[in-house]
């Protein structure tokens, strides 16, 4: 008989295995998700929006009620959605495009109205689900399909960095973090935190969460751990950056540091 | 009326559409008819439609002088929003007599800190214009909450209509509405206003024993 | 609780954008996302005045896609929720609707139209009927009410919410700016006291039960795999549309039987052709007037019946040929001669409809 890896409780066995690339960022993002969702027992009580993009192939992925919106449209649909019921727990989901390109105004504006809702970002430097077209988080010198000669900063601008943007334009009951799929530990408490900053009503909620895309960077394995491990942290930094004083209080002042 | 000898300053004030400008154009026209220097000053910096502006040739063609935008002189109004003529500004320099009508809004009435000088006016009237016809100055509670918002106001004035549909009967119940709204803020009521045919069946004094004065409807015109 | 907002009838004097906020909330919406633009404001103005005092939401969002997917959010939740623009506003709702056409979401939107293309004028015109109908990369699933009187905003505006809830489809309230901004007497009441029952809604998310295990998980999405799956949920949508088609339909009418001339003319335009039709047939004129009250879907069958029984038709609009356009869609076959007038951006007086009607019939 075949060993079945552990899987979340909110998770929809239906729909398993996902649809995702092998070695795709999504599915360690979505696990991680999943036993947030297990541990804080929340599964009937929450809202999952997801993006489109290779987000949307989530839109059937937990035992969670979940919509499927446009593209850069799910912050605006949530906080539509959590201010008519705010006794659930909305989470936005969506790539670098999303959030950063066509539905930036929405997340900037959420921020800083501090919506009570959690916003999960997945980076992986390119518009995946499209065919690889450079993003807000192209890093300088990437080849992409619309940066054919690699992204030039000069003429396309630096890579976003979104999770300082947030952080700078947030008040200090919101919490911010940047975490990566390479470190599941951290990233479980990444993601767990802006829930229960949620779920606490304290304020506005974002991880970005650096992911790999082996599908379009042509990688094989070991490069494509080289890549997430090695090259994009030197463009954005992991860790958690802002934390509201209720979790400080309750870790004994120690955070999710970035060697976590 | 016509014995005054010092200047009148009025402001008109309001909630939104109660006839503000109704009432301030027919006392512009009312003073103009004694033989007095007038001009009516439109401080409505929101409204692009029915405010003084579509009316101002006729206006000033009666003896008025107008300190108003044009409707072709300014570029997407209600829009660009929130314009004042400089002439607005200054219009407590003039000589004669002045008629304030302020537009609306959650600060309204504070639009009259725009004019320069209007703390030492001596002569400065603030009357407030009630329609208990609108929903949201329909009751004595309502009037006294709207006209507590509304910070200086030294008298009220009952304009409460149905459009064509008043009736005397309209008017009287509106003037109890606010005669009573009166009596509690301390504020006198100035005149109960209704047109000719209507003020004519009500008398010289409303249910409420305040003045009935006779107007004409101007602002329909401002529309189509 | 809070109190009853409005009990038995009430004669009142009001500006077609606070008919429209005291409607919502006689209706029992419960929560209004919009974005400021003129000639609508005051249906913002109103909602946020009178929200405290009746437990209402409000949120200002950051333009008009927010407040149309805030919306949409709303009603994923299971409140009456709507939202209100103009113009260019009304073009980035488009994509919200979209959103809501192909998922079936109750979303109201109030349109006062203003004038096009572009940012043009603020206070005035009819030409986002074409948007308002068949905006969007769809198919017009959409419900579309046009209002001429206070008293109609008030009474569609109430409908809109019952109509958008019951057959789970969006539905417009179509105003323009001298609707938004003029006043007029109207009864308000209460609906319910006078036997109008008001649709309950129901929430899509956030149900009871443990989903997955207690109950099927909310899975609601518009994107399709395969060219025959969304060519399946498209063929509901119109199978949904052809019942409304034949139930929801809305015109007035008077005098065309066997008309020599019949003015046809919708929203505030009707206004003044009704004025003008009556003064003409008390002239001895054989003219008729005709009215179509729901734009989408019109009232086919009536104004099919109405061509058979007239020499010609006259169609007045605010526009350059938007009504009219609709107007050919429905009489596609009939032989009667439909005559333009056409005012684009600006209003049209009863003067105007009788001396062109006059020489119609001459």
């Amino acid at each position: 008989m075949a060993v079945q890896p552990a899987m979340p409780r909110s998770w929809r066995r239906e729909t398993k295995p996902h649809k995702f690339c092998p070695g795709c960022g999504h599915g360690i993002a979505l696990r991680v998700l999943g036993q947030a969702i297990d541990q804080l027992n929340i599964q009937d009580r929450m809202v999952f929006g997801c993006d489109i993009g290779c987000s949307l192939l989530a839109w059937d992925f937990f035992n969670v009620d979940t919509v499927q919106t446009h593209h850069g449209r799910t912050t605006p649909v949530i906080v539509g959605l959590k201010r008519a019921r705010p006794e659930l727990v909305c989470v936005a989901y969506m790539g670098d495009g999303g959030g950063y390109a066509i539905g930036a105004q929405h997340l900037v504006s959420a921020a800083m109205r501090n919506d009570r809702i959690t916003v999960i970002l997945i980076n992986n430097t390119q518009y995946a689900m499209t065919g690889g077209q450079m993003a807000p988080t192209t890093l300088p010198g990437q080849k992409t399909e619309t940066s054919p000669y690699g992204r030039d900063p000069d003429m396309t601008g630096h890579p976003t960095q979104g999770p300082e943007m947030v952080a700078t334009i947030t008040p200090e009951s919101a919490y911010v973090a940047r975490g990566t799929i390479s470190r599941p530990k951290q990233l479980h408490k990444m993601v767990t935190r802006a829930l229960e900053n949620q779920i606490a009503g304290r304020g506005f909620s974002f991880v970005e969460i650096l992911a790999t895309c082996p599908t379009n960077w042509r990688t094989n394995a070991k490069n494509t751990w080289k890549f997430i491990e090695e090259t994009m942290p030197t463009h954005f930094k992991v860790g958690e950056l802002k934390v509201p004083e209720a979790f400080q209080a309750a870790a004994g002042g120690e955070g999710a540091r970035a060697d976590g | 009326m016509n014995q005054i000898t010092h200047r009148i300053v009025e402001a008109y004030t309001g909630e939104y559409a109660s006839g503000k400008s109704e009432v301030a154009v027919n006392r512009a026209l009312e003073l103009v008819g004694f033989g007095r220097e007038v001009t009516l000053v439109d401080l409505d910096v929101v409204e692009p439609c029915y405010a003084l502006r579509p009316i101002k040739k006729e206006l000033t063609a009666k003896g008025l002088h107008v300190v108003a935008w044009e409707t072709r002189d300014t570029v997407g109004l209600g829009e660009a929003g929130t314009i004042l003529k400089a002439e607005a500004r200054w219009a407590l320099r003039r000589s004669g007599d002045i008629i304030f009508d302020i537009g609306y809004g959650v600060e309204g009435a504070r639009t009259l800190n725009l004019i320069e000088g209007v703390d030492e006016e001596p002569s400065l009237v603030v009357l407030a214009v009630v329609n208990t016809s609108r929903p949201m100055t329909g009751s004595v509670r309502d009037i006294v909450e709207h006209v507590l918002m509304l910070e200086r106001v030294d008298g009220l004035i009952c304009n409460t209509h149905l459009a064509e549909e008043t009736t005397a009967e309209v008017v009287q119940e509106g003037a109890r509405l606010v005669g009573e709204a009166s009596r509690i803020l301390g504020i006198p009521v100035v005149a109960t206003i209704a047109v000719a045919e209507i003020a004519e069946k009500i008398g010289s004094r409303d249910a409420a024993g305040n003045p009935v004065k006779a107007i004409k409807r101007y602002m329909p015109h401002t529309f189509w | 609780m809070s109190e009853k907002p409005i009990t038995g009838e009430k004669r009142v004097f009001m500006t077609g954008n606070e008919v429209v906020a005291w409607a919502a909330v006689a209706a029992q919406a419960e929560i209004m996302y919009g974005y400021p633009i003129t000639p609508q404001n005051e249906i913002m103005h109103y909602w946020t005045r009178l929200a405290p005092k009746f437990n209402k939401t409000f949120l200002q969002t950051e333009d008009e896609l927010s407040a149309g997917f805030t919306t949409i959010g709303g009603v994923l939740a299971g409140k009456k929720t709507f939202t209100a623009t103009a113009g260019p506003g009304t073009v980035l709702m488009q994509e919200p609707l979209a959103m809501a056409e192909m998922m079936r979401l109750p979303v109201v939107v109030v349109v006062m139209q203003r004038g096009g293309p572009s940012t043009a004028t603020v206070i005035y015109s009819q030409q986002e009927v074409t948007l308002t109908t068949f905006g969007g990369n769809g198919e017009g699933f959409r419900i579309v009410y046009s209002t001429a009187t206070h008293q109609d905003l008030f009474d569609y505006t109430i409908k809109a919410f019952n109509i958008a809830w019951k057959y789970r489809m969006p539905t417009f309230v179509l105003g323009d700016g001298y609707q938004a901004k003029m006043r007029e007497p109207l009864t308000m009441y209460d609906p319910e006291e006078r036997g109008v029952e008001l649709v309950k809604p129901e929430p899509y998310v956030g149900l009871p039960g443990m989903p997955g295990e207690e109950r099927p998980p909310g899975h609601y999405r518009n994107t399709y795999n395969t060219e025959e799956e969304l060519n399946e949920v498209v063929n509901d949508h119109v199978k949904a549309y052809e019942q409304i088609q034949n139930e929801l339909p809305e015109h007035d009418e008077f005098g065309t039987e066997n008309a020599d001339l019949v003015v046809v003319a919708h929203g505030v335009v009707a206004r003044a052709t009704k004025q003008a039709v009556e003064a003409l047939r008390a002239e001895g004129l054989n003219i008729g007037y005709f009215r179509p009250i729901t734009l989408r879907p019109m009232p086919d069958q009536a104004l099919r019946a109405m061509a058979d029984r007239t020499k010609k038709i006259l169609v007045v609009e605010s526009a350059q040929g938007q009504l009219a356009r609709l107007l050919k869609e429905s009489l596609y076959g009939k032989t009667v001669e439909i005559v333009p007038l056409f005012r684009p951006g600006v209003g049209v007086t009863p003067e105007e409809v009788m001396a062109r009607s006059r020489e119609l019939v001459a």
